[in-house]
């Protein structure tokens, strides 16, 4: 989970849930909803592009909007590494983490976003914050994830983690 | 000296603290815990991944079919009845037969309360700040959690405070307040950010008015919205004042709830599509403030007006007074009550040239149908005057 490594795709401000995924999609099962991730933003092609592992950069705010944790589960769906955004709205913040998708801060998206071409390559470093643009070979810093948020993501998710409470308080078996 | 402000207060009592501090992480307790047909599902079945035998209160969990009702799909089906089976299975409340939206419909049955802590798989939830509950809006996964322990974890959050001095304008009702605030403050103003609204004319605005304020909290990215309930607010990190005069007549316009302008500067926008509903502004006085404005006259031509009472009660109320009949008889489409087409599934879709005047809650692309729809956020009032009109009108146009 640590290292991260795939192309970017570029985002502006206030990428809202319906834009991540549509209102009409939140009854879909859930390998239906790859293939409408992102389908509201500008990339409406994402779904056919993504690889493993690749990554999102987005400005201010991105999931503001609805709860509905059918877009990080979209996003998931189709195997991104990460999302980096200068901000994140709280509640998709949260729902990413949950699920085990890791959502990154970073002061340096402009300068990203600016200094990066359509297909370039990035590394991720969750643990130390770190990303660099393969072909450029420019560093850039993201900030680190609080310890409780990172147990979530190493924990695979907060189901993981609710298990284990109760694992411990005697109510369930391993 | 009160130090403890009052959403601490309520955060405190539930972590069983005298006193926290910004930013404690902390695990408290839950006293409803809510969900409704597109957020429900996905949370039972995190929660049977949990492997728990119970609920962790069956009274203290409720579920709402509001948003695909009757069923939109054959997919949405499949939600019903797997909130049928649970609700069964585990003993737990579930209203199925378009009682109404969620937080209309939770509040009707008295369960919204002053002082609790309240945790919604709906970012809307913090409706309930209009009742002086602590309700934060979560996703499923999380929801899945306090089904299991009857706990969230939260963090304290920074609590700021924005007061509004002065008496108010004419023809201003609680959705030019809040759209107000929203583009005074932007769309991520107050993101993990607990947000008290204050001031005399607050106080005294009706309870419609209060949830329609409160409702729209989280447009502003805010974890939790506060009404103040007259009583002490304590110490708070910041403090805004509005004067109430600056506040007018508003619409948010596309793309997004944060572009706010006064209805002055968009007025005569050419328009076909009217919605009057939601969890926003769906309620009776809502009817009856647009019923005022369209009694006897028609829907202009070539507009869409759809009007989605926000609960069976309201409705029902609807019925009686003769209402329905005023919207009907005008040319309205008044469906069942349900979050009907606010979330872009049904009831109402956008193509991509339509223009909407909406009394819901988002504008962002795409919301209610095509990405290259636009929609304006309005009141009811102004809603009602663009649907005769057939075009963006300040209140007092048509009446």
């Amino acid at each position: 989970m640590d290292e991260i490594k795939g192309k970017g795709f570029y985002l502006g401000d206030d990428i809202d849930t319906d834009q991540i995924l549509p209102g009409y999609a939140m009854s879909y099962p859930p390998e239906d909803l790859k293939k409408v991730a992102l389908k509201g933003s500008e990339i409406t092609d994402f779904a056919e592009k993504v690889e493993d592992g690749d990554i999102i950069f987005a400005k201010d705010n991105f999931g503001c909007g609805s709860s509905r944790e059918q877009a990080p589960l979209a996003l998931k769906s189709t195997g991104i590494g990460a999302v980096v955004a200068k901000s994140f709205a709280r509640i998709f913040r949260k729902n990413a983490i949950n699920i085990g998708l890791p959502v990154i801060t970073s002061k340096d998206l402009d300068k990203i976003i600016k200094e990066s071409e359509e297909n370039d390559k990035f590394k991720l470093n969750i643990k130390e914050g770190l990303i660099i643009n393969i072909r450029t070979k420019k560093e850039y810093l993201a900030e680190k994830l609080a310890d409780t948020t990172y147990e979530t993501l190493e924990a695979g998710g907060l189901i993981n983690k609710v298990r284990k409470i109760l694992i411990n308080r005697g109510e369930i078996n391993e | 000296m009160v130090k403890i402000n009052v959403i601490e207060k309520i955060i405190a009592r539930h972590a069983d603290k005298k006193s926290v501090e910004v930013g404690d992480e902390l695990s408290v307790n839950v006293d409803l815990a809510i969900a409704h047909d597109v957020t429900g599902p996905l949370a039972i079945e995190q929660f049977k991944k949990i492997g728990v035998g119970k609920v962790f209160d069956s009274e203290k969990v409720v579920f709402v079919s509001d948003h695909n009702i009757p069923c939109s799909s054959v997919n949405s089906r499949v939600q019903h009845k797997s909130l049928e089976d649970f609700s069964k299975d585990f003993n737990v409340k579930y209203y199925g037969r378009s009682e109404g939206v969620i937080h209309q419909l939770i509040m009707e049955e008295n369960l919204y309360k002053k002082g609790d802590i309240i945790v919604g798989a709906d970012s809307h939830t913090c409706t309930a700040g209009a009742f002086g509950a602590v309700a934060i809006g979560v996703g499923s996964t999380e929801l899945a959690a306090v089904m299991a322990l009857g706990k969230i974890d939260i963090e304290v959050p920074p609590v700021k405070v924005i007061k509004i001095e002065g008496n108010l304008n004419d023809n201003v009702y609680g959705k030019d307040i809040i759209l107000h605030i929203i583009g005074k403050f932007g769309t991520n103003g107050f993101t993990d950010t607990g947000v008290v609204l204050t001031g005399e004319s607050i106080i005294n605005l009706s309870q419609d008015d209060k949830m329609t304020i409160s409702n729209m909290m989280i447009e502003m990215g805010a974890m939790i919205g506060y009404i103040d309930q007259g009583g002490e607010i304590g110490e708070v990190e910041e403090n805004y004042i509005i004067k109430a005069e600056d506040i007018v007549p508003c619409v948010a316009c596309p793309p997004s709830p944060g572009n706010v302008k006064p209805i002055t500067e968009v007025e005569g926008t050419a328009i076909n599509q009217a919605v009057l509903g939601s969890c926003t502004n769906g309620r009776y006085s809502d009817m009856a403030t647009a019923a005022e404005v369209i009694k006897g006259k028609k829907i202009a031509e070539g507009v869409n007006f759809i009007v989605v009472p926000s609960s069976k009660r309201v409705a029902e109320k609807m019925d009686e007074t003769g209402i329905t009949k005023i919207f009907r008889d005008a040319g309205a489409i008044v469906t069942n009550p349900g979050c009907g087409p606010c979330f872009g599934a049904h009831q109402g879709l956008l193509n991509y040239d339509d223009v909407a005047v909406s009394s819901t809650n988002r504008n962002f692309p795409g919301r209610m149908g095509h990405k290259e729809a636009k929609i304006y956020l309005a009141s009811p009032r102004i809603v009602a005057e663009s649907a005769v009109l057939g075009k963006l009108s300040s209140p007092g146009k048509v009446i």
